[in-house]
């Protein structure tokens, strides 16, 4: 094809592009995906039944700051690294604090319980599904992400695929807060972290392969 | 003929090409095109230095370029220059070409364009660079960045910056000197 009327084609027939464009496609496939997980949170796993009780204490609080810090610094990140002039983003250095404060009151935790308790503490009830099921929740809005990213043009794409797979991985263990009944901070210092890195590890595996463009 | 082409475009700099840009961000089709028009000899010199002897290569990349600009327009930032936007995503339409077509590329030719595009420092010095940089004028830090990060020769990023090829070489010698001052500085 002539390269003026390659132009003349494209100049054809122009949509124009509202200033929050990036932010609203990447809005649109992480929520698409959370829709996805908030249902199979509500219909496969079931709410916890004492969610209003459990409303009204620190765990949870703790535990939805936790996971929702870390999804927010995220979803920034991967707003950054959806654009083809992306430098590497240094917000991400910002989630050691949500780790770090969270790794605070698990020594806290730790202070006020007796030693013989730290191992049943530490490992709950569900420690070996957990990090599963975070991984698994994840899933949706990770491809929601990826949907996203069809018309977006990211050029570190390994950093952009790990970075959507640990904003979908922590989205998602926000999402299973509502079933999920632990309640230690080393618990979900460990586990949940532990199901939000194996999401961005899927990510950086499979972020070349799907979000080249 | 051909001279007055070269003048219009020689004036089509980076204030020009983001004025068109947003423009036609903001749906002035007419001002879209003229984008794309002005894109042509900037994407052709730009991938004609980094492939040698592929002609048809360089047309094939500058085709595919406009494309990636226009179907990825929405990931422009109007806060941000245009040209180091639209030579990211060169660099990524040239990279791709070379690894789609690994085959029939020599390894040196990867090699060369590997190395001119800085390929391997620049993953971990980017920030570092980003924040230096953020240290000069703008003019300045512009130059450093389109000489010594994009890799544009000066002619073309005189071209882009839409001032002379003097004015951008004495911005790049005063940058690096002044960067040179505060990283002693700092190191003392």
């Amino acid at each position: 094809m002539n390269t003026e009327d390659l132009i003349q084609s494209l100049g054809h027939d122009l949509r124009p592009v509202p200033r929050g464009a990036l932010g609203r496609r990447i809005a649109q496939g992480a929520i698409g995906g959370g829709v996805v997980t908030a249902l199979a949170v509500a219909l496969v796993l079931g709410v916890r039944p004492d969610l209003g009780a459990a409303l009204h204490g620190f765990p949870f609080w703790m535990k939805w700051a936790y996971t929702a810090s870390l999804g927010v610094g995220a979803v920034v990140a991967v707003m950054r690294l959806a654009r083809p002039d992306a430098a590497r983003p240094g917000v991400l250095r910002w989630l050691l604090v949500p780790v770090l404060l969270l790794a605070g009151v698990g020594v806290v935790e730790l202070a006020e319980t007796p030693s013989r308790a730290w191992l049943a503490m530490w490992l709950g009830q569900s420690w070996k599904v957990c990090p599963w099921l975070v991984l698994t929740l994840a899933m949706p809005i990770f491809i929601g992400l990826l949907w996203s990213f069809r018309k977006l043009a990211p050029t570190r794409l390994r950093e952009a695929g790990a970075t959507a797979g640990l904003a979908a991985g922590a989205w998602a263990a926000t999402i299973y807060c509502l079933h999920c009944p632990e309640v230690s901070a080393i618990f979900v210092l460990t586990w949940y972290s532990l199901g939000i890195l194996l999401a961005a590890g899927v990510g950086a595996l499979v972020g070349p392969r799907f979000m080249r463009w | 003929m051909r001279m007055q082409a070269r003048e219009r475009t020689l004036q089509a700099g980076e204030e020009q090409l983001k004025a068109w840009m947003i423009s036609g961000l903001d749906g002035d089709a007419g001002a879209h095109v003229a984008l794309l028009r002005a894109l042509v000899p900037l994407l052709g010199a730009f991938f004609r230095r980094r492939l040698r002897d592929a002609e048809s290569d360089v047309e094939d990349l500058v085709q595919e370029t406009l494309m990636s600009v226009h179907t990825k327009r929405a990931t422009y930032d109007r806060e941000r220059p245009f040209t180091a936007w639209l030579y990211a995503i060169a660099r990524y339409r040239l990279i791709d070409h070379v690894r789609r077509r690994r085959i029939t590329v020599a390894i040196e030719d990867v090699e060369a364009i590997l190395v001119t595009e800085g390929f391997e420092g620049a993953t971990s010095a980017r920030m570092d660079v980003d924040a230096l940089l953020a240290t000069l004028s703008p003019k300045q830090a512009q130059a450093i960045r389109a000489t010594h990060v994009d890799g544009l020769s000066v002619a073309e990023a005189a071209e882009a910056a839409g001032i002379g090829a003097s004015d951008v070489k004495v911005s790049v010698h005063r940058g690096l000197k002044a960067l040179a001052a505060r990283l002693r500085g700092d190191r003392a």
